[in-house]
């Protein structure tokens, strides 16, 4: 295979996400940028970036920092919760340390729980996550919610956000999410032009930084994808299988996954998750009366497990069969992540009904002392496909 | 085309090798003890036997790839076509070895179509098994039918291996009968995986075949007909049905 040009022409091309994204935090809070520390999809960053403030994404995929968490968290719980709270005891995620606030909400019940400890150590702001989307009130509720988190971020860093310039940070987000679209197709293709690690690098970048600064990097990406199409470099071959990982959030030493399918043989086609596509999905609506109640409906439309019923993550899932054309689904679930783990059975009689596609659940923490059996799993799965 | 085609299973307490003729039948079999070292146990077993082709399976398969030239094949597939060429008529495996236990579901024409595989804790297998007979003082070749002679049963709760030994230590120390105590962790085993067999073949159709060493245990497999109300089929050795599938498949990868 020829050589792949590296997406990224930076310094920190080929080095781990967070050390990009970190600079880039850096330079924004040298600005006179504030940093405001968010850890869930939900977070609305267009209020934060139309009053100029910095979203940024917290720490939370680490085995390192779960043993000092369990000194005060219970052991059985998610390793998402127990790492994100490791790294605020032990002062060593520097996006949380530069953030000048956290928001949080009330996704599940122990992250909700984890945010009153956090909230000792920095100013944390809880929004009320409606949790049955398709009520009328929700919309109405979560509005306020976004409202309310105005209110908190203009008190706590001394600054305003008119509805103009919320609805100017709305559109920039829908220009970043066509971009990240059009760099997903690229999995599209078969056999895979991107690659996981670069999917998720890309998104990784893309999230925080203020849309003015990621297009001109977004749109350099797609210049060198487009070269890679036309040199015919791709990823895997045309037998690799095509494998949809969907369920709960996937980074740092959860990556293994990822690692696993590759090592297997396998291409991930679409990362489904809260660190993958799931964000850069849908558009907010435009020039609607009130900004606000278009970023409301826009984040009650991510399917979440937390939400009941979920619904629209089966829709989303027969849309990215049908677009990424894979030959089998993985459901990643983080063990005592309930709401994915119960939701697990309703995905997977879904994709073998409705699409009569090899499924396999893979309920996993963040240590590597199974990976072993996942990758037993994995290749089973893969002789099913041949 | 040869004329010897082997199949080695290495799983974590017992290595299988099997050889098969080109008309697939067994015409050597062998088993032993994995111990500290199963590559060397791995080596001077394949010292005893010629074959033309080998594909390896169990969790060793891996180390087996890196030290000889040889195809692997998991543990799933490897027992499915072995259960299938031992019962045609076989739609769903459950097979319990050392470490672990998997239920796999197969289409008519003998495709693996869905498998379930527990998750890192060897709860319910052959491990688990092991200890108990040993803290209830039974050699594991006895404990099923020590078991069987039960009187009455008694419930056990508790599923993981440290736990249900402290649940085994306060019913001896209670004065429970040693053979109901025997009874009962038979019955947590067979809790587990006959839910893993009713969430991985919903439909009752065709033959629910046992394999793996587990499957020698009579008071298991009396236990699994009584919970699932359905026959189950044991092959002669079904320990060497891993070892079996991976020799067929040996065989029909020169075929092809």
């Amino acid at each position: 295979m020829e050589e792949m040009i590296p997406l990224f022409e930076d310094e920190y091309a080929g080095q781990p996400a967070p050390k990009r994204v970190l600079a880039y935090m850096q330079k924004k809070q040298e600005n006179d940028q504030p940093i405001v520390g968010t850890y869930c999809a939900y977070a609305p960053i267009e209020i934060m970036q139309a009053m100029g403030l910095t979203p940024a994404i917290l720490c939370a995929f680490a085995k390192a920092t779960i043993a000092s968490a369990e000194t005060v968290l219970p052991a059985n719980l998610c390793p998402l919760i127990k790492s994100s709270y490791g790294f605020i005891q032990e002062g060593s995620c520097p996006f949380f340390s530069m953030a000048g606030a956290v928001v949080a909400e009330t996704t599940c019940d122990g992250k909700k729980k984890m945010f009153e400890l956090a909230a000792e150590v920095k100013p944390l702001h809880v929004m009320d996550l409606p949790q049955l989307p398709d009520e009328v009130e929700a919309k109405e509720n979560w509005t306020r919610m976004i409202r309310k988190l105005q209110g908190f971020l203009e008190e706590t860093f001394n600054r305003t956000a008119t509805d103009l310039q919320i609805e100017e940070s709305i559109k920039k987000s829908n220009k970043r999410n066509q971009l990240m679209r059009k760099i997903f197709d690229y999995a599209a293709i078969h056999p895979p032009v991107i690659n996981w690690q670069e999917m998720f690098d890309i998104s990784f970048m893309a999230l925080p930084y203020d849309v003015d600064d990621a297009v001109p990097v977004l749109e350099g990406i797609i210049e060198r994808l487009e070269r890679r199409v036309a040199e015919g470099v791709h990823y895997g071959s045309q037998n690799s299988p095509r494998v949809l990982v969907t369920g709960s959030p996937v980074g740092g030493d959860a990556l293994k996954i990822y690692k696993i399918i590759e090592q297997c043989g396998g291409v991930v086609v679409t990362p489904d998750c809260c660190t993958g596509l799931k964000l850069f999905a849908k558009d907010f609506e435009e020039d609607m009366a009130d900004p606000a109640e278009a970023l409301a409906k826009r984040y009650l439309q991510i399917p979440c497990s937390c939400m009941t019923p979920n619904e629209g993550r089966l829709e989303a899932l027969s849309e990215m069969i049908e677009h990424f054309k894979p030959d089998a689904v993985i459901d990643f679930v983080l063990t005592a992540c309930h709401s994915y783990n119960v939701e697990s059975y309703k995905v997977g009689q879904y994709i073998s009904e409705k699409h009569d596609m090899p499924f396999l659940k893979i309920e996993t923490d963040y240590s590597d002392n199974d990976e072993g059996q996942i990758r037993t799993k994995v290749q089973a799965l893969f002789e099913i496909i041949d | 085309m040869g004329q010897h085609f082997a199949g080695i299973d290495i799983g974590s307490r017992t290595i299988e090798l099997v050889i098969v003729d080109k008309a697939g039948t067994i015409i050597e079999n062998f088993q032993r003890d994995t111990g500290y070292n199963p590559m060397s146990e791995v080596d001077s077993l394949l010292s005893q036997v010629s074959y033309d082709a080998i594909m390896a399976t169990g969790y060793g398969r891996n180390l087996f790839e890196l030290s000889i030239e040889a195809r692997t094949v998991t543990e799933i597939k490897a027992h499915a076509r072995g259960a299938m060429a031992t019962f045609p008529g076989v739609r769903t495996v459950l097979d319990i070895g050392g470490q672990d236990s998997k239920v796999i579901s197969l289409s008519e024409t003998g495709r693996v179509s869905r498998f379930e595989m527990n998750d890192r804790c060897a709860a319910g297998t052959g491990k688990f098994l092991e200890i108990m007979a040993k803290s209830l003082g039974y050699r594991i070749e006895d404990f099923g039918n020590e078991a069987l002679a039960a009187k009455k049963d008694i419930t056990i709760s508790s599923m993981c291996t440290v736990f249900a030994e402290s649940e085994v230590t306060s019913l001896i120390g209670r004065g429970e009968d040693c053979r109901e105590i025997a009874l009962g962790l038979h019955d947590s085993v067979v809790r587990r995986v006959s839910g893993m067999i009713r969430r991985v073949s919903a439909t009752d159709a065709g033959e629910l075949v046992f394999t793996g060493g587990v499957a020698r245990n009579p008071c298991i497999r009396m236990l699994l007909e009584r919970t699932l109300d359905r026959e189950i089929q044991v092959a002669e050795d079904p320990q060497l049905i891993g070892a079996y599938g991976a020799a067929l498949l040996a065989l029909e990868s020169a075929l092809q």
